[in-house]
């Protein structure tokens, strides 16, 4: 069964204004590590923002367990995101609270009002949250700041907090491009490991080839909105790269 | 790119340079030559026309009439530590209320956020424009009129005073957030309320609390005035002891003022290192 079906989605900013995405279609199944790849402007981060509908599409389908994602109201689209775990290119933490209380944030949607003001996070969410910092290695930094780790901690954090939310799927943006390759590598393995052992399908914007062609069981290729490439990583080759990287002027 | 760069440009000669630059004195000289007119004008108005030179009289009987200021009624101040506490708790609790107040207007301000931007947005700027632009013994004469003389006329006053610059540096502040954090608790499934306490206000608390310390110093100082109109603290005194033409006593106040003022700053000093 299909996890995420997205059937011919659109997108565009404005309402004249140019389209970013034009009619992609692709399925995610239950245990695919997907990376979607092109050139900057392809419209990468557009197609994943439209999943959770941080960006709105402008047309298309978006079937999510079967259930339509684009026209959901309000309360409901609440319900459908905390399904789904989002990592950040820019890790978007809240830097001026703890660790434990970022992590503890991917529970939100869980939270009733007053227990988020108050910080009054049930016990289990406390301990979920204390064993997923064990796992990502931040055991040492449980009551810093956020501001104070380093980028690839930073990350981390990022990918406990996702976690937290116990999704059904992982989108991923660009989550090395602001760090060093060593460590991009370390936190691919790190997703590409939890994503396997929770069993979360991952949808993963990168523009490293190498790392996708590392991690991912499945690639999109986009150019420009268009979808040129959908199939397993082994069925990539160098002609279709260049084919699809052909616009980018470097 | 390269084809811009390559675009003709005129080359300038020596004569237009000179000519530039006299147009450049040209112009500079008839600016100061209006600032100078407009300057002797005013003069002409409001100190030559509008002062009643006979009553001032001699250099010497305007020396005298200074040195009258010139002592302190010792006698005066046990009555001032009253208005004196009462003046800090007008300026405490005017800045309190004040910032209760800018709660929606700062949220309704600050256009990234704004429930209903045709509405909520104009409204609150309105807000903010009304306070900051009536001055603060003009809305002590309302309130005295409204709710009628003492303290409670000087808190109102001042916290409605106080919107227009908390508000507007708040809603500054929020508009120029990082919207990582915010897309982040969204994706979590956060509502509008968790959005705002998690992603929005971490980051501008400090520079929120650093303009509500700053207010509230602003705040010592009229509220040590606002007793002129009936606003209650040492105003009302001050008023008094020039009506009874005891000028020993209005210096005592002015002191009384002074000390406070001060206090306000040491307080707001170390409450700012403390925020930053």
């Amino acid at each position: 069964m299909a996890i995420l079906e997205v059937r011919d989605l659109r997108a565009r900013y404005s309402a004249g204004g140019p389209e970013i995405l034009k009619g992609i279609s692709f399925r995610v199944e239950a245990d695919d590590f997907f990376a979607v790849i092109g050139p900057s402007g392809a419209g990468k981060s557009t197609l994943i923002r439209c999943i959770n509908r941080l960006v709105e599409p402008s047309g298309g389908e978006i079937l999510f367990y079967d259930r339509e994602v684009t026209t959901l109201p309000g309360r409901q689209l609440r319900l459908l995101r905390r399904d789904i775990g989002m990592i950040f290119q820019e890790f978007n933490l809240i830097d001026r609270m703890s660790v434990m209380d970022n992590v503890l944030s991917g529970r939100l949607g869980y939270t009733g009002n007053l227990r988020s003001l108050f910080r009054a996070f049930p016990r289990d969410d406390i301990q979920r949250a204390l064993d997923l910092l064990d796992r990502v290695g931040l055991m040492d930094h449980v009551d810093k700041r956020a501001d104070e780790l380093s980028g690839g901690q930073r990350q981390r954090v990022g990918i406990a907090r996702a976690l937290m939310q116990n999704p059904k799927l992982l989108l991923v943006d660009e989550p090395t491009s602001a760090l060093d390759p060593k460590i991009s590598r370390e936190v691919m393995a790190l997703i590409k490991q939890m994503a396997t052992e929770f069993k979360v399908p991952c949808l993963c914007n990168i523009h490293d080839v190498q790392l996708a062609m590392e991690f991912c069981n499945k690639i999109i290729g986009l150019q420009d909105g268009n979808k040129m490439f959908d199939g397993p990583t082994g069925k990539m080759d160098q002609a279709m790269l260049d084919e699809i990287y052909a616009m980018e002027v470097l | 790119m390269s084809d811009t760069l390559a675009s003709p440009v005129k080359k300038p000669t020596v004569d237009d340079i000179i000519n530039s630059r006299r147009q450049n004195r040209a112009a500079k000289g008839a600016f100061y030559t209006l600032l100078l007119i407009m300057v002797v004008w005013s003069i002409k108005v409001t100190i030559i026309e509008d002062t009643d030179w006979e009553r001032i009289g001699s250099l010497g009987k305007v020396i005298a009439a200074a040195n009258r200021f010139i002592g302190i009624d010792f006698s005066l101040f046990p009555s001032l530590i009253g208005p004196t506490l009462e003046t800090l708790m007008i300026a405490c609790l005017g800045t309190l209320v004040g910032v209760i107040l800018c709660i929606p207007a700062a949220w309704f301000g600050a256009h990234n956020i704004t429930p209903y931007k045709p509405i909520t947005y104009p409204l609150a700027r309105l807000m903010m424009t009304l306070s900051r632009s009536i001055h603060e013994i003009v809305w002590a004469l309302f309130f005295v009129a409204a709710v009628g003389l003492g303290a409670l006329a000087g808190v109102m006053a001042l916290a409605v005073r106080s919107i227009g610059f908390i508000a507007k540096m708040s809603a500054e502040a929020i508009e120029d957030i990082d919207p990582g954090p915010v897309d982040a608790i969204r994706a979590a499934g956060g509502n509008d309320f968790q959005v705002m306490i998690y992603a929005i206000l971490p980051q501008v608390l400090p520079q929120v609390l650093s303009v509500i310390i700053f207010e509230w110093d602003i705040n010592i100082r009229r509220s040590a005035i606002l007793g002129m109109v009936g606003a209650g603290g040492l105003g009302l005194v001050f008023f008094r002891q020039m009506n009874t033409f005891n000028y020993h006593g209005v210096t005592s106040v002015i002191i009384a003022i002074l000390l406070l003022i001060l206090l306000g700053e040491v307080l707001s000093y170390f409450a700012r290192k403390a925020v930053i």
